[in-house]
């Protein structure tokens, strides 16, 4: 009897096999123990390996931001980037030869001052000198090289200089503008028996707010509108009021969003800028109303002076609940 | 919706844990991740799967490089824990979860970079021409390859666990 070979039965086990190979092992497997112990024993393996390697993921949730972000970002990026830093590379290397050849010219004139004397031959200019700028202008171009208008003035940088910086050198927004706490939405958003998305409060929340000049109460589908996809929210419950922050340049705005769960709780979802959702908590002063778990959401990518910087935000889900019925509130929200 | 905004959809999370499991920073896993992406938009590559992992892994090593001239490993470690989750787990669980990772991570820097490499692309969803691709092996080798690197994980981690067990006790 042919046993099923390592490879195929490695292939079997990794789906990586046609279906007639499948159906061929499969058989074999059916009447010989041998094999079908192999078999178990590698799936066992497989099976553990990636018990171990979901292990080594990032502790917070991975969002992709919106396509649509990535692709204007794209856009932003100098047209030939790739050719800059090989010229770069071409001119540092130049560089480097000239400096070397200088310093090694200038060593020889002290240590042998006569040497100097005589004419300098014009072969023995070193070719690189001469090279030194014609390397940077012929590097290769990308096939779709097309000159960008402000090429010249154009500060050169590298793909990865113009779409992220490192960790270290990211900072939040700095600028916090009053906000109302947490006892102002619950108190000043009512609430409403009536059930439907499209039934969000237009009530004058902002008339009694101190802060009416920055937040703003609206309606659901006009919050869509100016949110876009980042609108917190809970699948279920009826949503009773809006409340709106508008962000800085290229900065989604903060919102609030206030829902109200089976027992007349008003729950409310925040999220925003790091630092503007973290200092909005800070001023709850409701000693009966807590917060969930702080929950990444997809951040924005702020252009500023041709880098992209990005700014983190999160979510936390506030209300009249136990830490623990919040998590579970704030692990099944969705930012919509 | 084209093929490249769907992959991106699909497999957006892969690359990121893939990077993140090279350079083992959250942060820039991401940023990296969205770096690979704009990059297939810009080229849009013929196999772009296979492209896009390729691409994380050539900025993963650029990164890993720039990382050791910075010597910024021990920060990149201290900085890791910092992003938000859900629940918050006790602090029992949080030691065992830390404890779990610093042995999985390290059995996973003991193995060989190729065993290491084809054990991240396959989990990252890559086929077995594609990771022949990628590596330089045969595409019959790569079955091989994967199960060897998967015994050493196994053997890695539970030779740590041992070793940390018998410190307990």
């Amino acid at each position: 009897m042919r046993h099923v070979p390592d490879e195929e039965l490695h292939a079997y086990l990794d789906q990586a096999l046609s279906r007639s190979q499948c159906v061929e092992i499969e058989t074999h497997m059916a009447s010989c123990a041998r094999c079908s112990d192999r078999r178990d024993a590698n799936a066992a393996l497989r099976d553990r390996t990636t018990a171990l390697l979901a292990q080594l993921t990032p502790r917070s949730l991975i969002i992709p931001p919106p396509y649509a972000s990535l692709e204007e970002r794209r856009l932003k990026m100098p047209a030939f980037s790739r050719w800059q830093r090989s010229a770069r590379r071409a001119g540092l290397w130049a560089a480097g030869l000239v400096a070397a050849i200088g310093t090694g010219w200038a060593a020889r004139s002290f240590l042998d001052p006569g040497v100097v004397q005589r004419p300098v031959e014009p072969a023995s200019v070193p070719p690189s000198i001469a090279t030194a700028v014609p390397l940077a202008t012929v590097a290769p171009a990308p096939p779709d090289f097309t000159p960008a208008p402000e090429e010249s003035a154009a500060p050169r940088q590298s793909p990865r200089e113009v779409t992220v910086r490192p960790a270290s050198t990211r900072h939040e927004e700095a600028e916090i503008t009053p906000a109302p706490v947490i006892r102002f939405i619950s108190s000043a958003i009512p609430v409403r028996t009536d059930k439907g998305l499209d039934d969000s409060p237009v009530s004058s929340t902002a008339s009694r707010s101190p802060f009416e000049r920055i937040w703003r109460s609206v309606q659901w589908e006009e919050a869509l509108q100016i949110a876009g996809s980042g609108l917190p929210f809970i699948e279920g419950m009826p949503v009773v009021g809006v409340l709106l922050q508008p962000g800085g340049p290229g900065e989604r705005p903060m919102v609030i969003v206030a829902q109200q769960d089976g027992s007349g709780e008003v729950i409310q979802s925040i999220e925003g800028p790091v630092a503007k959702v973290t200092e909005l908590l800070d001023r709850q002063s409701m000693p009966d109303v807590r917060s969930s778990s702080l929950t990444r959401t997809p951040p924005d990518y702020i252009e500023d002076h041709g880098v992209v910087r990005r700014n983190n935000r999160i979510m936390a889900v506030t209300g009249r609940l136990t830490v623990d019925s919040l998590n579970s509130l704030a692990k099944v929200a969705t930012i919509r | 919706m084209d093929d490249l905004e769907r992959l991106y959809t699909t497999h957006y999370a892969a690359v990121v844990r893939f990077l993140y499991r090279k350079i083992w920073d959250a942060d820039r896993a991401e940023d990296l991740a969205q770096e690979v992406f704009i990059r297939a938009m810009a080229h849009r590559p013929e196999k772009p799967r296979a492209w896009i992992f390729a691409v994380a892994a050539n900025l993963a090593r650029d990164e890993a490089r720039a990382a050791i001239r910075r010597k910024k490993h021990l920060t990149l470690l201290k900085d890791d824990p910092v992003p938000l989750s859900t629940p918050d787990p006790s602090a029992d669980e949080t030691v065992e979860r830390d404890e779990r990772w610093a042995q999985v991570s390290g059995a996973l820097a003991a193995l060989t970079e190729r065993d290491r490499d084809v054990l991240l692309l396959w989990d990252g969803g890559l086929s077995y021409p594609e990771i022949a691709a990628q590596t330089g092996l045969a595409v019959g080798a790569v079955g091989t390859t994967l199960a060897r690197a998967r015994k050493r994980l196994i053997e890695a981690y539970d030779r740590m666990e041992y070793t940390a067990d018998a410190a307990r006790s």
